[in-house]
């Protein structure tokens, strides 16, 4: 058997459009008209910041997407899942605007627009065409339908699930092109220490840690034991020997409420290395700004493309996964890379097709305690499917809301420790409006100062 | 088909009901290390719940979760108070009550006191 190596980027090389000496910077920005970012708002409440996308693409967390997609792009995206250079990719990823700020904006192709952030200069986007789109046949055509995509859709989409109400929200005008970072941000903490892009983090798998098979787990959560045992035996996956690394990449950026705060997500994993539940050496916590879609077999897609940008060689999937609600079949994400999803585009798993992705899916069914067995137990070993008691995320979130002290088969002490350090901060230990709205207002960064000439 | 409530119990609840025929009732689980009563609901019931808080829900067990604090409260001192588990007729009478004290939740749940 060969040994297995960190495949290649997706589209063969990181993208990196981000511009480290601030002169420079200055430079391509002076003169450029200004526009202020602005949030997604859906009743008022802030559900997107596209800052965090264009974070993504110039860090080449999304290679090869180097900017806000053209009119065509996007209908390829939307009718093969593919970009126009052919490599597949499961999002509209769009810089919008609203009618009346392009009215008095008034770029055009071929202009420069310095999009600023907490009132400093953040990035400038090339603008190749400007156009119009309806965000309500976007949000459709993004999710799928159960006419048109039977394989996986039960019920339509509406206005009950977050991604689809983040394409729904988009403004019609689009100015598409590419960005490029001209002012580095700095993380505030506790998001600095787990800040590694792809560049950095094939970097770390490769010279720091010597792990040559690293496998991927998605998280928009803080770890129960149920998650610890899943990454423990995925990880079992590899070639002649189990994976060397486990990298946690938490999706940081807007939630639902309910969920935990974005700073809990990734304490509470970086707990279970700390105290040694997975020794550090083989465990490492990281994140990708994202405002999750929720969109099961199309969430995992990009996760696919992100964790292998980041380079590793494995991708842990679940039942339901990155999934709200019951829009799609629960094991949707399992369908398409078990055997593709034709109506999406994919008449064989991504792994299998042209420009299609290198990293490696371990399909996982669920974890469970057994008293009968006394353990934690694997749903697909463990045959007391009478006795078994699930890690039901509500019912532990129930638990938590309660202030009851979680025994440590359910949360190990340090991880709860984490969400209540958390609580004590925000007051409150889940995402609520309120959260929303501050993480809106300070976001994940700082941005240094830097004076702009003006035209 | 009923759907459950399922109400968690701590040292200080265990102490309350310590001798009353729910003694009996008591469920473990997770190895012994939570210790539950199950509250059944009807259908109909479970729907009224259901229509008075939004982000109520039942899940994959058939236990209706994401409920406020304030409603898990009432639902055990109702039990404590009757010393059985038959009340939940008596606290979706106190519906309107519940749903205030639901509303600051929102904004605000107390912090746990426990060990840094």
């Amino acid at each position: 058997m060969a040994l297995l190596r960190p495949p290649l980027p997706h589209g063969g090389k990181l993208v990196d459009r981000v511009v480290k000496r601030p002169e420079i910077g200055i430079k391509m920005a002076a003169g450029c008209p200004t526009y202020d970012i602005k949030p997604t708002l859906y009743n008022g409440a802030p559900i997107r910041n596209v800052y965090r996308e264009i974070m993504s693409i110039c860090y080449g967390f999304f290679s090869p997407v180097e900017g806000s997609m053209v009119r065509d792009e996007v209908e390829r995206v939307l009718n093969e899942r593919r970009l126009l250079s052919e490599w597949i990719f499961p999002y509209p990823l769009v810089f919008d605007i609203s009618e009346e700020d392009y009215k008095v904006l008034g770029v055009k192709e071929g202009d420069r627009l310095l999009l600023r952030l907490k009132g400093q200069p953040f990035a400038v986007l090339d603008v190749e065409e400007v156009y119009k789109l309806d965000p309500k046949e976007l949000a459709e055509r993004t999710f799928g339908t159960p006419e048109k995509n039977p394989e996986v859709v039960k019920v339509p989409f509406d206005e009950k699930h977050p991604g689809y109400v983040i394409y729904r929200c988009l403004n019609s005008v689009i100015i598409a092109g590419k960005y490029t970072i001209v002012n580095e941000p700095k993380f505030r903490e506790p998001y600095d220490r787990f800040w590694l892009p792809p560049a950095k983090c094939r970097e770390v798998i490769k010279n720091e840690k010597k792990w040559r098979t690293v496998i991927a787990h998605q998280t928009r959560n803080v770890p129960h034991v149920g998650h610890e045992m899943l990454m423990k035996n995925a990880a079992y996956t590899g070639d002649i020997e189990p994976c060397h690394g486990i990298l946690v990449n938490a999706i940081i950026g807007a939630k639902r409420r309910g969920d935990y705060p974005d700073e809990a997500i990734l304490e509470g994993h970086e707990a279970v290395n700390k105290y040694n539940y997975i020794k550090p050496s083989r465990h490492m916590v990281t994140f990708t700004l994202w405002d999750m879609r929720y969109g099961n077999p199309l969430e995992s897609l990009l996760h696919g493309v992100i964790r292998q940008n980041l380079g590793c060689t494995h991708h842990m999937f679940g039942r339901d996964h990155a999934a709200v609600g019951e829009y799609y079949d629960m094991y949707a994400t399992q369908i398409l890379w078990t055997k593709g999803i034709p109506s999406f585009g994919f008449e064989a798993p991504p792994t299998e097709v042209d420009y299609g992705l290198k990293i490696l899916p371990q399909n996982m069914a669920e974890f469970w305690y057994c008293p009968k067995c006394g353990e934690v137990a694997y749903s697909e070993t463990c045959g007391h499917e009478k006795e078994k008691q699930k890690f039901s995320g509500s019912f532990i979130r129930g638990m938590v809301a309660e202030g009851i002290f979680p025994p440590n088969v359910i949360f190990r002490p340090e991880v709860y420790k984490v969400i209540v350090k958390w609580w004590k901060v925000f007051n409150y230990p889940f995402v609520n409006e309120k959260y929303l709205e501050w993480k809106n207002k300070e976001l994940e960064i700082d941005l240094p100062p830097m004076e702009v000439p003006k035209a | 088909m009923p759907h459950y409530i399922g109400v968690i119990l701590d040292d200080i609840r265990l102490k309350q009901i310590k001798g009353t025929p729910l003694e009996e009732k008591i469920q473990d689980l997770f190895g012994g290390t939570l210790k539950m009563l199950v509250v059944e609901v009807p259908e109909e019931k479970s729907k009224e719940i259901l229509d008075n808080f939004d982000r109520a829900r039942i899940d994959s067990r058939g236990y209706i979760e994401d409920v406020p604090v304030a409603f898990k409260r009432a639902i055990f001192e109702e039990i404590a108070k009757a010393k059985s588990l038959d009340i939940i007729d008596k606290v979706l009478e106190k519906l309107p009550e519940i749903q205030e004290d639901a509303k600051k939740e929102s904004e605000y749940i107390p912090p746990p006191k426990i060990e840094e």
